[in-house]
């Protein structure tokens, strides 16, 4: 397939059935309404199930059936729509379940607005869920990014038969970009869901129960332990960034997603400036990829985080820092998208905006 | 040009990049922005820039400033056929659902009236004459109206090539020929325009209003 151009919430949806997601349960909400809309017509073309579920509650539980039974099963939704299934997703993660979750942020808290925002990324990576459960979450920049990791999250999840989160804001899912939908997938070797329970006849003499409650503390403990070996396997694995223009900055600019390329046109103009600044970009926010700061050079003068929420990320950079370098935060919320001069200025001016 | 044209097409065919163009260039007096389907990127957000090219913008929104989603539509409307000397561009939100609301202007259809088609080829559900024909069916069944006109707008943002333009100007005069329906514009990216090009109707030079510098 040649390049074509794509609004991001379809690339969702067609990166999905490529990346052979079976199911699809979802309930709408503004700005990832593309999403099920897309599914809805072409899901049935491909063979496949879609549903519009009753509420986002029941959407997550129907993944938790689907997936239970074996299926690659994606749920679609926006901020106040994650924060319904936070309860269907630690279930999801207590009895490892795999599915992809993609979840288009907007402003917040509460109904908040329609517009781009990133004030998602605790709900995503500290989740509101309860227990000691990890989703997998990764935060592309571009469209052509999203659909890559997309089509390798069922994998993913599959492999590790966990959650997999895609995070993007409204921006990356509303806005067009011309993409290729045939790029290759890292192939994984995916043992059979002997796991799965969908029927005695594909698993004779055994039944499978998926389940998430284990009453004996020294059981639930020891699951406990099964999923932090497992986690600390994602860690080791799965953990993802790119460093952009870090040979000896003298400013490290932190940023995911849509920041992340407002920040690459804000280095440019910086450059001008006879600054250096260079880029760490998180793709994965958990595991976030706190090595990526011990290579950050002895002349660096300080990190400024820019995020579209009022220090989110930031608080892993601090952990990650380890007091090492000051820290900067520049943050716009509300559905408010930076200017790249905005950024510049903050870097120029990094006493004021000084946190650390 | 007629004096009211309506403008529909594809979700992200670029209806609104052409009817902002349209607009400023062809110095129309009314811009309405009847999406009712997009949350972001409506011409609406370019009301102020609009009025300084003595362009009045009427939105579907009246409320909630300008970033509301509600499938509304101010009653102001109807202003541009009272007004029989000003000229106005509707630019509708995308495919059957965007168009929809174009049933009640029927009674109002006159010989003045275009109803322009937006294609760009490049679009993972318009690539081929066949399917820009069912999308062209869809919204003519769910708007009540005759499609008139053909636009050409095929690209691939900042990666469009020459081969591109031409590849999109094949695609859409066979959906002409099959249709017998004019091209009226090929609209192309005011930098690549290139006057050894044949391409069908009034070339449009386009100027990008609502993407974000920095994409």
């Amino acid at each position: 397939m040649a390049k074509v151009l794509m609004k991001g919430n379809e690339a969702i949806a067609l990166a999905a059935i490529k990346g052979g997601c079976d199911a699809f349960f979802g309930y709408p909400i503004t700005p990832q309404n593309e999403v099920p809309e897309y599914l809805a017509k072409y899901m049935n073309e491909h063979g496949k199930v879609f549903v519009q579920a009753e509420s986002e509650v029941a959407a997550i539980n129907m993944v938790y059936g689907a997936a239970g039974a074996g299926a690659r099963v994606l749920t679609s939704s926006s901020s106040p729509g994650i924060a319904l299934k936070q309860e269907g997703i630690t279930y999801l993660a207590g009895s490892q379940l795999p599915c992809v979750i993609c979840s288009v942020m907007r402003g917040g808290p509460g109904l908040g607005s329609i517009q781009p925002s990133q004030g998602d990324y605790n709900q995503a990576t500290r989740g509101g869920g309860n227990g000691d459960y990890h989703v997998i979450v990764f935060a592309p920049e571009t469209i052509q990014e999203t659909i890559d990791t997309m089509k390798e999250s069922f994998d993913i999840a599959d492999y590790y038969r966990n959650p997999v989160m895609i995070l993007v804001d409204g921006l990356i899912g509303q806005m067009m970009e011309s993409v290729d939908f045939d790029r290759p997938v890292k192939q994984r070797f995916l043992p059979p869901k002997d796991w799965a329970a969908n029927g005695t006849k594909n698993h004779p003499g055994r039944r499978n129960v998926i389940n998430s409650l284990y009453l004996e503390p020294k059981e639930l403990e020891d699951h406990n332990l099964r999923l932090a070996k497992k986690y600390a396997l994602v860690m080791q694995n799965e953990t993802r960034y790119e460093m952009i223009n870090m040979e000896d900055p003298d400013y490290v600019i932190v940023a995911y997603g849509t920041m992340s390329r407002v920040a690459r046109s804000a280095i440019e103009i910086l450059e001008q400036a006879k600054l250096k600044v260079g880029i760490i970009r998180p793709i994965s926010l958990w595991p976030f990829p706190k090595q990526a700061f011990d290579q950050i050079g002895e002349n660096c003068k300080g990190i400024l985080v820019t995020e579209m929420s009022l220090g989110q990320m930031l608080q892993d950079v601090q952990i990650s820092n380890r007091g090492r370098h000051p820290i900067a935060f520049y943050g716009r919320s509300g559905g408010v998208v930076p200017e790249p001069e905005e950024i510049v200025s903050a870097v120029q001016n990094f006493e004021k905006w000084r946190v650390e | 040009m007629k004096r009211i044209t309506f403008v529909v097409g594809h979700y992200g065919s670029g209806k609104t990049e052409f009817s902002i163009n349209l607009a400023i260039q062809k110095k129309i007096d009314y811009l309405l922005d009847l999406d009712i389907v997009n949350p972001f990127f409506r011409s609406r957000e370019l009301e102020s820039f609009l009025n300084e090219h003595h362009i009045k913008m009427i939105a579907s929104t009246p409320l909630n400033g300008n970033y509301g989603d509600l499938p509304f539509l101010s009653k102001d409307i109807f202003l541009p056929f009272q007004k029989s000397d000003k000229l106005a561009v509707f630019d509708m939100g995308g495919n059957d659902a965007g168009s929809l609301i174009l049933r009640q202007f029927s009674e109002h259809v006159s010989e003045d009236v275009d109803v322009l088609m937006v294609i760009n080829v490049f679009r993972e559900q318009t690539q081929t004459a066949d399917q820009i024909i069912r999308q062209i069916n869809s919204i003519e069944g769910s708007s009540g109206m005759k499609i008139t006109g053909l636009v050409n707008n095929s690209h691939l943002l900042k990666y469009t090539t020459k081969d591109d333009i031409i590849h999109g100007n094949q695609v859409v005069n066979e959906v002409s020929k099959r249709l017998s329906l004019p091209i009226l514009y090929t609209a192309v990216r005011a930098d690549l325009i290139d006057s050894t090009l044949q391409l069908s109707g009034e070339t449009l030079p386009i100027t990008l209003y609502l993407r974000k510098t920095w994409l």
